[in-house]
């Protein structure tokens, strides 16, 4: 859980959370076309359950948030501009929404999608 | 439009729009993007200054000419097509992707065609526009995708009016404008922050530089755009020194009353070159490039407008001289590798930390930059001709890991890289190297070293923003502790000893601090002596690093 100290008690954020806005930041990620699972197994569990979350796998270890991501990015792209661009984005989001650093973000790039008409 | 611009248009429309043609375009709408690089640069949203949009674009647009500078290729088509390929392989940051994808809508449609003509050009605005929004999932508004958008929207209304394919870029320029102008009602953030976008601006730029040279209007110096003061690129002025250039005047002044940039811009247009205006703390600063004859001209044309409270004269050509000796005297040498050694390639922002990492015993070194954002294809050169296989790389920063990751799947190399997220990381990795180890060994005892050591980075945010708890304000300086912002404050003195205390420097035995190129010898060597005082039990060191932006790093072990 992330954790926040109040006057009035504490504040858990769980990783769902975390994921969730990890997710919709990598939405909108320029040359991010798609999320892949991590493994095949996961990859049929999700289809079934339509997770929020695809792609996305968070971990709290004490107070240290981990965050690995699993992308499809667009063939013809310059990649490592484009998983940089990634990073940074989940990182500001994820920040920005909690109010507290982000330790780790992993991005890997599990495939490439060429477009119809190439 | 002058009688020139229109006998000079008719000149173009009379010949075909080829690859060469379509070369000259693309290397006005660049030259154009470099002159008001820092216009863009200063539309950026986040705080910290490295990575800047203006400055991406124009890497991207220079890797993509550097494609077709020496090509003769008629065929528009071929042209095209190199020039999608450089700016794929050059595209750094977000704003340089989607602009290479764009060139890749573009020279796809163009593909088979010797020239282009009107509809052609219709077309290819379309797919670029295409491509462009195919890469991403959820496509945001009010960035330079719209602009585009609305680009290919204006140029096919144009076909309506018009065939020529010069008539057309008439029409769609002003209709980018229009665009760029409107993001801040698609994208609150923009909003909030006062700018328009800058991706879609730089976009702009690229478009208007086209239309300017068709038009012959000069592509050197920004016009009627004032810069905040902090954006002006003085410094590298001087590598668009002409000939006939031999004073830099830098004059700062109060107008007697509202000045009319048009006029102002002319009347300095006669007198020199690379002139640029800067606006802040309630003056202007203006800048241009004389020859000795007129030196004194620009000064008394000042004044006549209004009060001069400053001027800077500097004499270019011995500024030169004194640059290049410089350069020659600091060329930093890695040491020699020894055939199948251990190379570590490392890349560094600033001389002075070069040096050090030479001493240390690094192979090979890779000069970041402005902007800390080399590329893939700069990283392998430097160990690729290497007599060895068994390489280490060190980033030593968190955003060039990816393009070491990128390099090491691209060579045969045993390549393993050590996730350096800062320089004092990478100095501590360095000091577990044996050149005859084991591979593995080594880079487990340099990723176990990476913790070890605790960063500082001392820099002047470029805007106002709330990150990680701490409300900061436009130019105040900012400290990070291992990447993550810690503190703000107003003066560089402050935010070290509150980093250093934030820190518990006093449970450790050794500070360094790097200073870099934008902080002043004196006020480096006061800040050491007040920590030396601070810390009378901790070694304290301090070298010249430097580095760009960061005025100073600091490393606690």
């Amino acid at each position: 859980m992330s954790e926040e100290k109040t006057v009035l008690g504490n504040i858990h954020v769980s990783p769902n959370v975390v994921a969730t806005i990890a997710y919709h930041a990598l939405l909108q990620s320029y040359g991010v076309v798609g999320l892949a699972p991590k493994n095949l197994a996961e990859g049929l569990a999700q289809t079934i359950t339509k997770e929020p979350s695809r792609g996305v796998s968070v971990h709290f270890t004490g107070e240290d948030i981990d965050i690995d991501i699993h992308i499809i990015i667009e063939y013809g792209t310059r990649i490592s501009s484009v998983a940089n661009s990634v990073a940074h984005a989940v990182r500001f989001q994820v920040e920005k929404a909690l109010g507290t650093p982000v330790h780790n973000i992993n991005v890997h790039v599990q495939g490439l999608h060429v477009s119809n008409d190439e | 439009m002058t009688p020139e611009s229109q006998s000079r248009l008719e000149h173009f429309k009379s010949k075909p729009l080829d690859g060469q043609a379509l070369k000259k375009l693309v290397e006005a709408g660049l030259a154009w993007l470099k002159a008001n690089q820092a216009t863009v640069n200063a539309l950026n949203v986040f705080p910290v200054p490295d990575g800047d949009t203006g400055t991406n674009m124009v890497l991207t647009m220079q890797a993509a000419y550097s494609e077709i500078d020496e090509l003769g290729q008629r065929h528009i088509g071929q042209m095209a097509q190199a020039i999608s390929q450089g700016a794929l392989m050059g595209a750094r940051g977000n704003s340089g992707v989607i602009l290479s994808q764009i060139w890749r809508g573009f020279a796809r449609s163009l593909h088979d065609l010797q020239v282009m003509d009107g509809p052609a050009l219709v077309k290819a605005f379309a797919d670029a526009r295409d491509t462009a929004y195919k890469g991403v999932v959820r496509p945001v508004e009010g960035t330079i995708l719209t602009v585009i958008k609305d680009v290919a929207t204006a140029a096919q209304v144009a076909l309506a009016e018009t065939q020529d394919p010069y008539d057309i870029l008439e029409l769609i320029v002003p209709a980018a404008d229009v665009s760029v102008q409107h993001t801040p009602e698609l994208l609150p953030v923009l909003k909030q922050a006062g700018v328009v976008d800058s991706g879609g601006k730089g976009l702009f730029y690229l478009l208007e530089g086209m239309l300017r040279y068709v038009h012959g209007e000069p592509l050197d110096s920004p016009l009627t755009t004032i810069q905040p003061l902090t954006a002006m690129n003085l410094e590298n002025s001087i590598d668009a020194i002409e000939p006939g250039q031999d004073y830099e005047v830098v004059i700062d002044f109060k107008p007697a009353q509202a000045l009319d940039m048009q006029r102002f811009y002319s009347d300095l247009e006669v007198m020199g070159t690379s002139i640029q205006l800067g606006e802040g703390d309630g003056i202007y600063r203006m800048h241009i490039h004389v020859p000795t004859e007129n030196r004194y001209h620009p000064i008394e044309y000042v004044m006549s407008i209004g009060t001069v409270t400053k001027v800077a004269m500097e004499n270019l050509l011995a500024q030169m001289d004194e640059i290049g000796r410089v350069a020659e005297s600091e060329q930093v040498e890695p040491t020699p590798i020894e055939p199948n050694q251990i190379a570590v390639v490392a890349v560094s922002p600033g001389k002075g930390i070069s040096r050090v990492f030479a001493s240390l015993g690094v192979a090979a070194l890779v000069e970041g930059g402005q902007t800390m954002n080399p590329s893939t294809q700069e990283i392998l050169n430097a160990f690729e001709n290497l007599p060895t296989d068994r390489v280490i790389i060190l980033p030593n920063n968190k955003n060039i890991i990816l393009a070491a990751q990128a390099a090491k799947e691209v060579t045969v190399k045993k390549v393993h890289i050590v996730p350096s997220r800062t320089i004092p990381q990478g100095l501590a990795a360095m000091m577990q190297l044996n050149l005859d180890g084991d591979l593995t060994q080594v880079v487990d005892k340099m990723n176990r070293a990476l913790d070890e050591v605790t960063t500082g980075e001392i820099t002047i945010a470029t805007r106002t923003v709330e990150i990680d708890g701490v409300s900061v304000e436009k130019d105040q300086v900012i400290a990070l502790m291992n990447g993550k912002l810690v503190i703000s404050t107003s003066t560089i003195e402050a935010a070290v000893m509150a980093f250093l205390e934030k820190a518990s420097a006093a449970d450790f035995e050794l500070i360094t601090l790097f200073s870099g190129q934008d902080l002043l010898a004196s006020e480096a060597n006061r800040i050491t002596d007040l920590i030396r005082a601070t810390y009378p039990s901790l070694e304290i060191e301090l070298q010249d690093g430097g580095q760009p932006h960061y005025q100073l790093i600091i490393s606690v072990e």
